[in-house]
């Protein structure tokens, strides 16, 4: 295999859609290969780092038509609201300095809980939303903090492991690196169905779990 | 007195390709004999059921149980391997020294039946036969085969291979089997009752003709869980990119 058909399939063989077969060419022509190798590992952290991507905010104009609607659906509900704004138009802003601190006070736990509201938001999973259907009821959810925990041990054994693999003898280094990537491979899966179903039990414990495996592997060859 | 000459130097020159194939020979046959000597091989006598341990990084790993009290290990492997072993009461700790040369070290090991095993190995496969003690098992890059095991507790963790487990399960007993690349093949007695939860990431879960039998069950697309007769021990197997299959006896 060349380096051109390689670097073709290695998109499919990070998405596990390959045969066995062309499977097995890649991995011996990456064993080989540094520059297809360098590919591979940047297409598996474009692949990573896609997953984690911010959701798209909505556009400004969209929260006034929501709320127009739903004024016309539960006018009982928006009525009071409503009528509190227009009396609101003819109030005389004479604070006095209690006043002026409760509203600065309610402001600050206003914003406070949009902007916990909007973190918890923004990630590429909801990890800690809805029960976990899980069958294992003893299971914890997987947090934020957790994997952000994980991912930084990642990093430095990481590093500390790919100082040392130059060194190695080459049988090790494919070990190594056939390894790596299958629990690449399945941090891949467990991110997608995870986006599918962010309050999916078995795909949290099945990442956790696949983050952990990681960190076992990088502890073990980084004794090399 | 030119013929004599010519004739002592064909013979001469006869003579010496016999002997460098025999030099060579005995070279190749002493070569091979010193890589087949145990490089390790020690005979222990725990008072009391025993905990041994077993570090290996490159080579397979034979455990098989035996009716003697004695423990005996035997390592065969290149030369520079280093071998060592440290003994602390009843707990007994067999490694190999790491290396950046990927040296092989194999393992056969004699065990009584009730010995406990801590196996950690990086590549080569790992084989454990008649064991009623606990098992852990946690390696690389190995296909696990357990055969005839009656364990209170096993937990099997592989990154790459296939794990088979050919036993009993215990009252209240816990085992637990991941591999995230190859197959777990599991294979029980029809009438030992257990709590399942076996999930697949990618792949099938077969549970053969225990899945007519499973009560409370729940299913997910990549889960199955459920009580079999009227559970008891806690049997989870994980497979990322591998089947999961459960066969009765």
């Amino acid at each position: 295999m060349v380096c051109k058909q390689c670097q073709e399939l290695l998109s499919e063989y990070i998405d596990g859609a390959l045969e066995l077969g062309e499977q097995v060419n890649i991995e011996r022509h990456l064993c080989d290969c540094e520059p297809c190798r360098a590919v591979r590992d940047d297409l598996l952290q474009i692949v990573h780092f896609s997953q984690q991507l911010p959701m798209q905010a909505p556009s400004t104009a969209l929260w006034p038509r929501i709320s127009s609607d739903l004024a016309e659906l539960t006018p009982g509900f928006w009525s009071r609201p409503l009528r509190w704004l227009v009396s609101f138009r003819t109030l005389n802003f004479n604070f006095s300095v209690p006043q002026l601190v409760g509203a600065a006070a309610a402001l600050a736990i206003v914003i406070s809980i949009g902007v916990i509201v909007s973190r918890r938001d923004s990630g590429p999973v909801q990890l800690l939303a809805g029960p976990a259907p899980s069958a294992n009821s003893d299971v914890k959810p997987l947090s934020q903090t957790d994997l952000q925990q994980l991912e930084k041990q990642i990093t430095q054994l990481s590093v500390a492991v790919e100082q040392r693999k130059e060194s190695w003898d080459p049988e090790l280094r494919t070990a190594f690196e056939r390894n790596l990537l299958y629990i690449d491979q399945s941090l891949v899966e467990c991110r997608h169905h995870l986006n599918d179903n962010p309050s999916d039990g078995v795909s949290q414990e099945l990442m956790l779990n696949a983050y952990r495996e990681k960190v076992r592997l990088l502890e073990g060859f980084e004794k090399f | 007195m030119v013929d004599k000459k010519s004739h002592t130097r064909r013979a001469t020159t006869n003579f010496s390709i016999p002997i460098c194939l025999c030099i060579f020979f005995l070279f190749a046959v002493a070569a091979i004999a010193a890589d087949s000597q145990p490089r390790f091989e020690r005979t222990y006598s725990p008072q009391r059921p025993a905990h041994l341990t077993i570090s290996n990084v490159n080579g397979n790993i034979h455990i098989a149980s035996w009716d003697k009290k004695t423990i005996h290990a035997r390592a065969t492997g290149a030369p520079y391997v280093v071998v060592e072993d440290k003994v602390l009461g009843d707990d007994i700790t067999i490694s190999t020294k790491l290396n950046i040369r990927l040296g092989r070290a194999d393992f056969d090991i004699l065990v009584p039946s009730e010995t406990s095993l801590t196996i950690k190995n990086f590549v080569g496969n790992i084989d454990v036969r008649g064991i009623t003690g606990h098992l852990s098992v946690h390696s690389i890059d190995s296909d696990v085969r357990l055969v005839k095991v009656n364990s209170p507790a096993v937990d099997v963790v592989v990154t790459s291979g296939d794990i088979f487990f050919d036993g009993e399960l215990q009252e209240g007993g816990s085992y637990s089997l991941q591999s995230m690349k190859g197959d777990l093949d599991v294979t029980l007695p029809s009438a030992t009752p257990f709590n399942l939860n076996a999930r697949a990431l990618s792949e099938n879960i077969n549970l053969g003709s225990f899945l007519s039998s499973l009560s409370g069950t729940s299913r997910g697309p990549k889960g199955v869980a459920g009580t079999y007769l009227r559970g008891g021990s806690r049997l989870t197997l994980t497979a990322y990119a591998g089947r999961i299959l459960l066969h009765k006896k």
